[in-house]
């Protein structure tokens, strides 16, 4: 006899908050953040405008906490709690998606950790406001390169990955042929945001301006 | 000429609080022989490759054919069922053990019994019968049939669970068999009359939420039941059950 579970509904409500918190707000955020750090890659002057008009948002705290923090701890807390219940064994059976299903808890806690510093170093620490060269500062430090490397990396998997299980866990993708396209579709957006994330930390580490081409 | 002979290694456990011991048996190879035949071959002469007299092992089986699910095990670390996992095809030594996710009842018998309550959970069934006669139910569609007939060949084995990471002593998913059973009876015209009953079960702990997607289960079928199709249908039709009862108290 399975033990008697409490009968609430609770748990399927959270879970699936959890799922869906991973897109919206922080995976569509995650791509927007790319995005805006991009225009490091055009020009100083585009960056600090971009940058300075994204921290001078109105209701800023709240709106932070509301779309950011708040997603992001319960994302990541109850993530943790769900990892927690589980118990990996891709080893004895070391499928593909059971990979899969290892790494997206691994990679969790390495953006877990990355968020947490790169908040402290670059929102509380410089007290919102970031220019150009501040970031420029911290990324001549290799060990900074390399931190964000692995933390852009981890996100970015984390996100594609997530995108194909949110496919499956929401019954968007039913059938193997639709799942095999969301894999795809998840693993085009990994890619991309990872490559967009390794440019643009290269570019603050090297004064690089790929992209300022058409500057006049 | 001496015959040709291989080893058996197998995990014994007399009962689920002793502890452990490994034996390996010294059997005589036939052709065609599977693990069901090493097991009774070992009843016959319980006897270690090294001599020592020990007992027949405890094992479950039934049809002989893995259409009851009965002789799920580990075979050299895979789930399967031990009458089609022919002694030719395997590694040698081959190595036997319980399945894990179950309560060890003595050798490689386990009690599955958590899929059976969980099917009860889980109103895996049609009720056909009232208190008076209740008459036909409305007629199937081919297609519907052709759809069903595939997860209609279940023998709840338990090894999409034995392999589900979610599956284990701290949570208590009911695993991709009850979940594709669920999708099974509600896609009958006379069992979808109490889908909300089965998809409110699956609301609960251990339902349906509790799949993390990692797709073992899939793979461990021995029926070949799309069981990941399954789960993204039955959360796809939870989760429009939950809107549609929550907004519009559907």
């Amino acid at each position: 006899m399975p033990a008697v579970a409490p009968e609430s509904k609770t748990g399927y409500i959270l879970d699936k908050l959890q799922s869906l918190s991973g897109v919206v707000p922080i995976g569509a955020y995650l791509v927007d953040h790319l995005w805006s750090n991009s225009y490091a890659l055009v020009s100083i002057e585009k960056y600090n405008q971009v940058s300075g008009e994204l921290q001078t948002v109105p209701w800023r705290i709240g709106v932070e906490a509301a779309v950011l923090w708040i997603p992001l701890l319960f994302h990541s807390l109850y993530g943790m709690y769900i990892w927690s219940r589980g118990k990996s064994n891709a080893l004895s059976h070391p499928w593909m998606s059971n990979w899969m299903y290892v790494l997206q808890r691994w990679t969790g806690l390495l953006a877990f950790v990355f968020i947490g510093w790169h908040l402290y170093t670059e929102r509380f620490g410089g007290h919102g406001v970031t220019r150009y060269a501040g970031v420029a500062q911290d990324m001549a430090n290799p060990w900074y390169v390399i931190a964000y490397l692995l933390g852009v990396t981890a996100c970015s998997f984390h996100l594609g990955n997530g995108l194909w299980n949110f496919a499956c866990k929401w019954g968007i993708a039913i059938t193997p042929k639709a799942q095999h396209a969301a894999a795809w579709l998840g693993a085009v957006v990994g890619v991309g945001c990872t490559l967009a994330g390794v440019a643009v930390v290269l570019g603050f580490h090297y004064a690089w301006f790929p992209l300022g081409g058409y500057v006049q | 000429m001496a015959d040709k002979t291989f080893i058996v290694r197998i995990k014994r456990q007399q009962r689920p609080d002793e502890s452990v011991r490994w034996e390996e048996y010294e059997l005589r190879y036939r052709p065609h022989m599977n693990v069901i035949i090493c097991l009774r071959d070992i009843a016959e002469k319980p006897f270690t490759q090294s001599g020592v007299e020990s007992t027949p092992v405890s094992y479950d089986a039934n049809c002989l054919e893995e259409v009851c699910g009965a002789c799920a095990m580990l075979i050299n670390g895979t789930a399967r069922q031990a009458c089609t996992a022919l002694v030719d095809d395997l590694e040698k030594p081959i190595r036997l053990e319980p399945l894990t996710k179950f309560p060890l009842v003595r050798d490689l018998v386990v009690d599955r019994s958590k899929m059976f309550e969980d099917l009860k959970r889980t109103h895996c069934w049609i009720p056909i019968d009232g208190t008076y006669d209740i008459g036909e139910g409305p007629r199937m569609a081919p297609s519907v049939q052709e759809k069903g007939y595939p997860l209609s060949r279940c023998i709840t084995c338990g090894n999409c669970l034995e392999v589900c990471p979610k599956v284990n002593q701290r949570d208590p998913f009911v695993g991709a068999a009850i979940v594709s059973q669920v999708r099974l009876f509600n896609m009958h015209p006379t069992g979808a009359m109490h889908s909300a009953e089965r998809l409110d079960a699956l609301m609960l702990p251990g339902g349906i939420a509790d799949c993390d997607n990692a797709q073992n289960c899939v793979k461990a079928c021995p029926k070949g039941i799309p069981l990941t199709e399954s789960l993204a249908a039955v959360n796809g039709q939870v989760l429009v059950h939950a809107v549609k009862s929550w907004l519009r108290g559907e």
